[in-house]
């Protein structure tokens, strides 16, 4: 474990030389997807400013979703960049490089790559769980305890369903168009009001797409402590890291490398 | 105990088959359909601790498939293989530990990063003491003739100098097994030169293994005692270089022009005439039956010479010669 973790840390740091080549697009493109959450989320503050509520979900509330998402996609997809190109990874043959190394696969190709506009996420995902203690008008340290834990539990359930969606390449070959609707359908429908939905729909967020421990759940739970949704988010995390690790390295048997040549970015 | 073993390897690729599209990729689910491509037909073969093997032919041979099952990247369909003891695609991770590899058209070294950085994360990968590895990097740095290379990004490096980097950092962790996929793939005649200086240079001082698969066969002459020729998944011919080149590099096909006319009936004794021109021609001799120097006497002695070329068997050639041989033993 403290070998992975050290191993890991040398990594992130030479992505971070890596970036380091492209300081001006780094920054312009964190303020882009700044930009682009914001106005996103004045689509809610009008329709809040209309609706008041949704079956006991505020404007407030949203302020804390887009905390824990922001975040949540942020963290994820800046330290395991990789998690949104497995599908070509796998499908052009680059499992190569990580399979020639002593390490573990799936964590040495997820971490290999940071995303820069995932700063911009990251950012202002800090921004809107402030403005949301702002308003929510209680904060303690538990508060911030729990939007760690709250953000982590959406990193892992966020990369898990990546990884488990395109995990698929392993059986069918390059699955671009399933893995960006995938990632599409995570992101809408986890900055949702999850009382929006009910039945087979709110079933479906906590399975095959499980938005709901990405946005909602964790979201209620830093708003306030709930011993259930504790265990949930905890349960939830577990299930879709194994499940992801279990369908990757099955999937991993049959991978059939490449003959293209290649460049390592 | 040999350092690479391998019995009856065998690798099927299933082509995936699919239509285009989301619907296309969901059918596929459902109903894959599949078109198989036999790339390893049951190969066998041994390497020594420490021996320079070279393994060549033409593309698509399956040179780079059996080397990608040795390294643990692929799982053959059957048969056996082991690398310092140890099941490649069982004890990946183990083994990586102890061998290294260097694929031509798939660079580890971090393209915008200077290849120094990828040599310390590397270091991390290993689990090379921080003390050890600044050592063995001014080690291979002089050995390589890189050390005015290593802090400039890789991207900016021309392909001789990139390869030597890349093999340079596979042997970081000093293995005792070095698996090279056509190194000199691109190279020009010097850069080709230099890499296989270094990579003989490495294995007088170090003793390390290598396999080393080519499709020209001047890589393996220059460096290899032994070599292994494969075609279409089949190994078609093992034995010493020496032996190969004794009997089959022996055919010479000259191409020379004049700066006057040819007569029609230009010949010279124990030269096969393959075309005659008007100022030109095309000859083939077998050095083992015709030596050189009366021929190329002749050559010069039949008018004034505008140019000769004279070429060696491409490799194409050889194994046609051994196959040729194979059917008439047969027969
Ligand atoms: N990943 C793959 N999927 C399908 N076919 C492959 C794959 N890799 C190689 N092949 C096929 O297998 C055969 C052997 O390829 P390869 O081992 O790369 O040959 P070489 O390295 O000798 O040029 C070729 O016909 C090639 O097209
Ligand atoms: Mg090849």
């Amino acid at each position: 474990m403290g070998r992975q973790i050290a191993f890991v840390l040398a990594l992130w740091k030479t992505n971070l030389l890596s970036a380091m080549e492209y300081r001006v697009s780094f920054l312009t493109q964190m303020a882009g997807m700044m930009l682009n959450n914001a106005i996103y989320f004045v689509f809610w503050i009008i329709f809040f400013a209309r609706f008041e509520e949704v079956n006991g979900w505020d404007l407030v509330d949203m302020l804390f979703l887009f905390g824990v998402v922001a975040t949540g996609f942020g963290v994820g997809t800046y330290l395991f960049g990789n998690a949104v190109r497995l599908s070509l990874l796998i499908a052009s043959g680059q499992m190569d490089y990580y399979l020639s190394l002593p390490r573990p696969v799936l964590l040495h190709a997820l971490a290999s790559r940071s995303n820069a506009s995932s700063a911009g996420d990251c950012a202002y995902g800090l921004l809107s769980f402030g403005a949301a203690v702002y308003f929510a008008g209680a904060f303690d340290i538990l508060m911030l305890l729990r939007f760690g834990l709250g953000c982590l539990a959406a990193v892992t359930v966020l990369i898990s369903f990546l990884v488990l969606v395109q995990s698929l390449t392993f059986w069918i070959g390059n699955t671009n168009l399933l893995t960006s609707n995938a990632f599409n359908a995570i992101v809408t429908f986890s900055l949702y009001p999850i009382t929006l939905f009910d039945g087979t729909a709110k079933l479906l967020l906590f399975t095959l797409i499980p938005a709901a421990f990405i946005g909602a759940l964790p979201a209620e739970f830093v708003r306030r402590f709930d011993l259930a949704q504790l265990a949930q988010i905890c349960a939830g995390s577990a299930i879709f890291l194994f499940l992801a690790t279990f369908v990757f390295y099955r999937g991993l048997r049959r991978y059939e490398s490449g003959s293209a040549i290649q460049v390592r970015t | 105990m040999p350092a690479v073993s391998v019995r009856d390897l065998r690798k099927t690729f299933q082509l995936k088959q699919k239509a285009a599209g989301l619907r296309g990729s969901l059918r596929a689910l459902w109903r894959p359909s599949f078109q198989e491509l036999d790339a390893v037909r049951g190969i066998s073969f041994n390497m020594d601790e420490g021996e320079l093997l070279g393994f060549i032919g033409p593309n698509g041979a399956g040179k780079s498939t059996t080397i990608k099952i040795l390294t643990g990247i692929l799982h053959p369909s059957s048969g056996e293989a082991e690398v310092l003891g140890r099941v490649p695609w069982r004890q990946r991770q183990e083994l990586a530990f102890q061998i290294g590899s260097v694929f031509g058209q798939r660079p580890q070294l971090w393209y915008h990063l200077p290849a120094v950085d990828t040599f310390y994360l590397f270091g991390k990968i290993y689990e090379l003491d921080d003390r050890k590895l600044k050592g063995r990097i001014a080690f291979l740095a002089e050995a390589f003739e890189i050390e005015e290379l290593l802090e400039t990004p890789v991207r900016k490096l021309s392909l001789g100098q990139r390869m030597r980097c890349e093999v340079a950092a596979s042997l970081l962790h000093r293995p005792r097994v070095l698996l090279l996929d056509e190194p000199s793939i691109g190279l020009d005649v010097v850069a080709k030169q230099r890499l296989r200086m270094t990579i003989q240079r490495m294995n007088d001082l170090e003793g390390v293994g290598v396999l080393l698969t080519s499709h020209d066969a001047g890589d393996i002459e220059a460096l290899c005692r032994r070599v292994i020729i494969i075609n279409d998944g089949e190994i078609v011919y093992r034995d010493k270089v020496s032996a190969l080149r004794r009997r089959y590099l022996t055919v010479k096909t000259v191409d020379v022009r004049y700066n006057e006319q040819l007569p029609p009936d230009f010949a010279l004794p124990g030269v096969e005439m393959v075309k005659v021109g008007r100022y030109g021609a095309k000859m083939r001799f077998d050095t083992r039956v015709t030596p050189v120097g009366p021929v190329i006497g002749g050559l010069a002695a039949a008018g004034s010479l505008a140019d000769v070329t004279v070429s060696e068997p491409s490799l194409e050639e050889v194994i046609g010669a051994i196959y040729g041989q194979a059917e008439s033993k047969d027969g």
